[in-house]
């Protein structure tokens, strides 16, 4: 269910990343270049994947509702309009976007008329999305071409695809040019759909889902959320996503060798990592923040399970079953 | 050689490059008319301005989360006659539609049935249907399911077509003009794929509408419109549908459906209950079809008799009074006297004009009535005179007509940026009244499709959202129309063989079986 990050071609890799501290994958390159070209086929290999994309659209409007992150703060070289006029004011990142099956649909909720009063259900004001493959940035970008909304916000520069890696982003924001902003340029909401069981851990290059995490929550604005989907490390859903969903045709519903089991993540794990990685993305170059980086974050998780012939429904308490969302904010 | 290579591979093309063939196949035209313009681009572009085609533009402009998508509506007819029709208390169209409750609620909910003239509408509580042949008979109302202190609940609701569309229109017009444009006495020209626009969105893929004005100012070019998701509310020879490259199968019954707006005796005080209204439909296996009788407002009723092809322009050349009596005819005699009725010479005298002619010449006897009469004395008539329609007395005047009856199903409802609606879907057996039931219900589900779309961040011209849409009404028309064909067949064979016996004996255990009814009435619903 969860092909839809961690593209990666061998070449890039070669000659750009092969030795530097990436959180990317190369192991699961060959599998993903050879779904490419039938990312946006509804009846292709994606299909469960496509299918699985408005419910994201539903949790994030539960964290919203939640609770929304604080408007922005006045500053002049944000263009975001005056959110006393404009409550669709957040900013998004989704980081590895794949193909672009969620940062797609994100654009489109965003409102063409600035001017509108009225809240979207995302309250989405701009979205930022990376990959760090050059082909499957490529399919999103060609993709957008075919909605003249989404088509008009890549050119408005309210929808941008960087093919980059998060380190990639991260270092970019923190060497400006000019003095103007030190600290990384912070989002309202982060989101890491299908991508954490993806993530090569590599102890000795000291690269891991935890320092990845932390990297996330570096770029989560005070109140913002980081919200992400990923599977279980259990034996329902070994049995589900592993021996059934991946099982042949008619029975299987996604390509063989999309997941592997290891790299799964159960909630309880993931709770502990982002607790760790608010801490560490709090800590200072001298000093260690320690659990005051823990006030006021939120933690929250739904399972989703797929039902043959209905699709995808959130299920409550169902998260240790398989597929699970999970979202954490950090305190204001 | 290389057709044969052609041949051999054909099973290995990927379904979508087969997909793609066919998009590239997907075109529309009555002229040619190529235009380099870019197109103005709309959400939904809806083709047709009948009750389906508008019920869902009412839909989307009611519901928050639709209502700020730009549609457009295109419509042959003049819009602006439909908005100011209007007719007496006494007269009503022959064009009507009996809604069931669940259209009844989707028109309340989008806000449609205040601006219904209610004063024009008739609610019944009770369906009286029999056999023609055997006399087998079935009561459908809720009384198994009402306790005795409260009202029976209205099984459906009898509406003039026209009616409808005037408050479909004025619920649009009550939205505002905002992102909506109706473009009437309209043709759509032609229907092809858009292009890749040059520093701009592809188009490719899209429905690229050109419409030409119907009232010959052929000076200005046509206008061009791209739909992101282009709605077929265009009738049984859809022009939408042609585009979408979507087959069809069904058959024409070779039956004529004859409708008229009749009036009624008044009725009998101590027999009927007042608050009761109900709708007769008799099954005349020998004549081809049901005749049915409709309440409407005022003593009138609605006729629709679906018949042979010859019964029907028969009927449609008797004069007032000998249509009255053959009408009174059909549900009271039994299948050899009404053949024969059928068969009489027509009254020569008379080229059927107006009922003033025939009440002035009164005195005379016409030879049906006279029929009717002496025959009447002959058959048996049922126990309780609550089971057969008040008389008829008057037909109104040039409100006898007929239309064919065909069954038809496209082989889906779906294509990348198309769905069909109402009767570009399917056309169904009036049997049942559920023709325009079936459309509003297409309606509703594509109107809910595209808001949970619109909520989602999905492409409302997606295959992937418009599944939804097709998932949820495919099999429910096919399961109506198919039952509605069977029992077509069922009651199209004469005389009193083992088929007559045995969808006698099934009405029979239905009628007496409430919990078996109330399954078949909740289904109908």
């Amino acid at each position: 269910m969860a092909s839809r990050r961690a593209l990666r071609t061998l070449k890039h890799l070669a000659t750009r990343r092969a030795h530097s501290t990436s959180s990317v994958s190369a192991n699961e390159l060959s599998h993903f270049s050879a779904l490419a070209s039938s990312w946006w086929d509804p009846q292709g290999p994606s299909r469960v994947l496509h299918l699985m994309n408005p419910l994201r659209h539903d949790f994030i409007a539960s964290c919203l509702s939640d609770a929304a992150p604080p408007p922005p703060p006045p500053s002049a070289s944000s263009p975001a309009p005056s959110p006393a006029t404009n409550p669709n004011t957040l900013r998004y990142l989704d980081i590895g976007c794949g193909g672009g099956i969620f940062a797609e649909s994100l654009a489109r909720s965003i409102s063409t008329s600035p001017a509108s009063q009225t809240a979207t259900p995302t309250r989405a004001a701009s979205i930022t999305a990376i990959d760090p493959s050059t082909t499957l940035i490529q399919i999103a970008r060609d993709h957008a071409r075919l909605d003249p909304t989404v088509d008009a916000h890549l050119r408005s520069g309210r929808f941008e695809y960087k093919n980059c890696t998060l380190e990639d982003l991260i270092a970019s924001q923190q060497t400006p040019p000019s003095t103007s902003t030190p600290t990384p340029e912070k989002y309202d909401i982060v989101t890491l759909f299908e991508v954490i069981e993806h993530i090569e851990s590599t102890p000795s290059a000291g690269i891991s889902p935890q320092s990845f995490l932390t990297d996330c929550l570096r770029l989560v604005r005070p109140g913002g959320w980081l919200i992400g989907s990923t599977i279980a490390r259990t034996f329902p859903s070994w049995l589900v996503n592993q021996v059934i969903a991946e099982a042949p045709w008619p029975i299987g519903v996604v390509p063989r060798g999309t997941h592997e089991w290891q790299k799964f993540v159960n909630p309880g794990e993931l709770e502990g990592w982002v607790q760790e990685g608010l801490m560490r993305a709090a800590d200072g170059r001298a000093v260690r923040a320690g659990a005051a980086a823990l006030e006021g974050m939120r933690w929250k998780c739904v399972g989703v399970v797929y039902f043959p012939g209905f699709g995808w429904k959130l299920v409550p308490g169902s998260e240790s079953w398989g597929n699970y969302f999970w979202a954490v904010r950090k305190g204001v | 050689m290389r057709a044969l290579v052609r041949t051999a591979t054909r099973p290995y093309v990927c379904p979508s490059c087969q997909l793609g063939r066919l998009s590239a196949r997907r075109r529309f035209a009555s002229a040619s008319t190529p235009s380099s313009a870019s197109p103005e681009i709309y959400d939904v572009v809806c083709v047709g301005g009948g009750p389906a085609g508008l019920g869902l533009l009412a839909a989307l402009r009611a519901t928050p989360a639709t209502s700020k998508l730009k549609v457009a509506l295109v419509e042959t007819q003049d819009l602006q006659k439909a908005r100011s029709w209007s007719l007496d208390a006494q007269h009503y169209s022959n064009r009507v539609s009996s809604l069931t409750p669940s259209s009844v609620s989707f028109l309340q909910k989008i806000g449609v049935w205040d601006h219904v003239d209610t004063a024009r509408v008739q609610p019944y509580q009770e369906m009286q249907v029999w056999d023609g042949e055997t006399g087998s008979r079935i009561t459908f109302d809720w009384s198994m399911e009402t306790s005795p202190f409260e009202d029976l609940r209205t099984v459906a609701t009898m509406t003039e077509n026209s009616n409808l569309v005037r408050a479909l229109l004025s619920r649009i017009a009550e939205s505002g003009d905002e992102d909506l444009s109706i473009f009437s006495n309209t043709t759509v020209s032609s229907i092809a794929n858009g292009s890749d626009i040059p520093d701009g969105p592809d188009l490719s893929a899209w429905p690229v509408l050109s419409l030409a004005p119907t009232t010959s100012s052929s000076a200005q070019p046509p206008k061009q419109i791209a739909a992101r998701l282009l709605v077929g509310a265009d009738g049984i020879n859809s022009p939408v549908r042609r585009f979408a490259d979507i087959s069809t199968s069904g058959w024409d019954y070779d039956r004529h459906g004859v409708v008229a707006t009749l009036s009624l005796s008044d009725l009998d005080p101590v027999h009927s209950t007042p608050n009761i209204k109900t709708a007769f439909q008799r099954f005349l296996p020998a004549l081809g079809g049901p005749i049915a009788l409709l309440p409407l407002p005022n003593n009138t009723a609605s006729l629709v008799w679906s018949t042979t092809v010859a019964h029907a322009a028969y009927l449609k050349s008797l004069p007032p009074r000998a249509f009255i009596a053959t009408v009174n005819a059909a549900f009271r005699l039994s299948m050899t006297d009404l053949t024969y009725m059928l068969r009489m010479e027509r009254p020569s005298a008379s080229s059927p004009t107006s009922t003033d002619s025939s009440s002035s010449s009164s005195s005379a006897v016409d030879p049906h009535e006279d029929e009717l009469t002496w025959r009447l004395q002959h058959t048996p008539q049922p126990r309780k005179p609550s089971q057969l329609p008040p008389l008829v007395t008057g037909v109104q005047e040039g409100s006898v007509a007929s239309f064919p009856l065909r069954f038809r199903h496209a082989s889906t409802y779906i294509s990348p940026r198309v769905a069909l609606v109402g009767d570009a879907a399917h056309v169904i057996h009036p049997l049942a009244g559920q023709g325009l039931n079936l459309g509003l219900g297409d309606v509703a589900a594509l109107a809910q499709t595209v808001e949970y779309a619109a909520t989602h961040g999905m492409d409302v011209g997606d295959l992937l959202t418009l599944e939804r849409y097709a998932g949820e009404r495919f099999a429910t028309n096919a399961k109506i129309g198919g039952a509605c064909d069977v029992l077509h067949k069922l009651y199209n064979v004469p005389g009193n063989g083992p088929v007559a016996w045995a969808r006698s004996f099934g009405l029979d255990v239905i009628d007496a079986v409430p919990f078996v009814k109330g399954l078949l009435m909740r289904g109908a619903q």
